[in-house]
């Protein structure tokens, strides 16, 4: 990648301790509110920075994704951009992209959402017990925070309970932290897809009360859907799901066994806390792991059909930008002392699941989760405490971590 | 200029003068209202916007649409009457609106 280079504001910007990185980050959008920036794959994009800017950009939809879907333009990115990912819901623009992500939204709704946090409940406390069981030095990532959002999309998807096991170790192959190959994945996923159609076509025959029926019986009201749209709302669910969520709730714990004031804060009432503390640990929790931060990331671009100004910097059409969370999520025009992890925060607009148009599909289910994870995990085992470091994979993107050694 | 009146479950009340043309939504986002999330952007599509609307306010903005009705049966808090999606609600010059933000968004 090219750097940008101003005193103190370079981007990308290499690892460095959480407090620094912060006041780097405060330096950079006092200096712009975006960078260009050269990507290892697929050319140059606009990198925006500053909060307000990054919402802009997000609801204008002068920006869109036609350009990659199509094909005729390599997406900007830290590495080859997957192909299945290329014909999901996120590479489609309005009217087919309305279509689609209304009927799924309605699916994962608040709502829906919320009829499913006592079973989300209910499921961690099982892991809970199982690793209670086992005793002595636990894997929370492996034992607590991949299987539980494994376990909760499955139910949504509707994949019966008999086949969880398979389905949990084709969907996991996807998982950063399963450490599998290239073609280990792609088998895996070839397999995934014939499960799936095969569960498509069975939910049209015989509709349950799940997503994939109310996909699958969607024409009722003049909207169609083909098996070729649900499959990859499928994957795009299991792929965006639980890499990420997983990643949530072990940074949320391992953020508050870094600090024992939020930690004793969050004990005097896990449930009531759990909303606030959620969002927080979404914008801050990666600079609470105890470990350096560096700056460069950037969400799945778009590209300008026109010029637009956005907070005074010209996008000229056929451009690509993209915004970076971890910027915007400590913008301090946005965010009050944004280097103060605070779980009690009311006001707080991060940008980690996005926002405008294409926010996370799963975001209702991924907060629920957090919430629900890091409130049962901390009311069952309130002497939860590391029992080791944490083994964090650099050499993927997520830098997901693998191993969270706990005890109690 | 248009002025909203944002009531928060607990009873805190904040005034707000806005612009004509936005909505209560973007209003309530740009200046870090509680209570209101917007993830979507006003596109339709979160239910994060959910608001109740004073009486007083009815007739000042056009009915809830299709899209919108499908959308606040989604909401986190049961929606009642007087529920709108903030993001449809378009305000005119001159305008008082009163809205009252619910127990959750999400
Ligand atoms: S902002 Fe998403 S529905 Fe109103």
């Amino acid at each position: 990648m090219t750097t940008h280079h101003d005193a103190g504001t370079e981007f990308p910007f290499a690892a460095r301790p959480a407090a620094e990185a912060v006041q780097h980050l405060r330096r950079l959008m006092a200096d712009r509110p975006m960078t260009k920036v050269t990507m290892p794959h697929g050319g140059d994009v606009w990198i925006v920075h500053r909060n307000q800017a990054a919402r802009q950009m997000l609801s204008d939809q002068r920006f869109v994704r036609e350009p990659f879907r199509t094909g005729e333009r390599e997406v900007p990115f830290f590495v080859p951009f997957p192909d299945f990912l290329r014909t999901t819901l996120q590479f489609e623009d309005p009217p087919q992209h309305t279509k689609l992500r209304k009927l799924v939204q309605k699916a994962i709704s608040p709502r829906r959402v919320r009829d499913m946090r006592d079973s989300a409940a209910a499921f961690a406390n099982q892991l809970i017990d199982t690793m209670i069981t086992r005793g002595g030095v636990r894997n929370l990532v492996a034992e607590y925070a991949v299987p539980l959002p494994i376990e909760m999309l499955s139910s949504l998807l509707g994949v019966p309970s008999a086949d969880r096991e398979k389905f949990e170790r084709w969907s996991s192959s996807t998982l950063s932290v399963a450490g599998r190959t290239e073609q280990e994945i792609t088998a895996d996923m070839g397999e995934l897809a014939a499960y799936m159609t095969d569960l498509i076509a069975k939910r049209r025959a015989e509709p349950h009360d799940d997503l994939l029926s109310s996909l699958a019986h969607a024409h009722e009201r003049d909207e169609t859907l083909t098996d070729a749209e649900i499959l990859p709302i499928a994957f795009l669910l299991i792929v965006g799901g639980f890499d990420n969520t997983a990643n949530f709730l072990t940074t949320g714990v391992l953020s508050l066994l870094r600090s024992d004031e939020q930690r004793a804060l969050f004990m005097t009432d896990p449930d009531a806390l759990a909303p606030t503390a959620a969002e927080e640990i979404l914008r801050h929790g990666a600079f609470m792991m105890g470990q350096p931060v560096g700056g460069g990331g950037g969400l799945v671009p778009f590209v300008a059909t026109q010029d637009v100004i956005i907070d005074g910097q010209l996008i000229t059409a056929g451009e690509a930008v993209s915004i970076d969370p971890t910027a915007a999520n400590h913008d301090p025009d946005a965010v009050t002392d944004p280097g103060r992890f605070d779980i009690t925060r009311t006001d707080n607009p991060h940008l980690m699941l996005s926002y405008g148009l294409h926010h996370c599909l799963g975001a209702p289910l991924a907060r629920m989760e957090l919430q629900v994870g890091m409130a049962e995990i901390f009311k069952r085992l309130p002497n939860l405490r590391l029992a080791g470091e944490p083994v964090v994979r650099y050499d993927v993107l997520t830098q997901p971590m693998t191993d969270l050694p706990v005890t109690w | 200029m248009p002025k909203i009146f944002y009531t928060q479950p607990d009873g805190r009340q904040t005034a707000l003068e806005a612009t004509a043309g936005d909505s209560v939504m973007q209003t309530a986002v740009r200046n870090g209202v509680s209570g209101i999330v917007g993830q979507c952007g006003g596109s339709l599509s979160c239910a994060t916007c959910h608001v109740f609307l004073a009486e007083e306010n009815t007739d000042d903005f056009p009915p809830v649409g299709d899209d919108e009705d499908e959308m606040l049966d989604c909401a986190a808090t049961e929606r009642q009457d007087n529920s709108r999606l903030s993001c449809q609600l378009i305000l005119r010059e001159g305008q008082e609106v009163h809205v009252t933000i619910p127990e959750a968004q999400l």
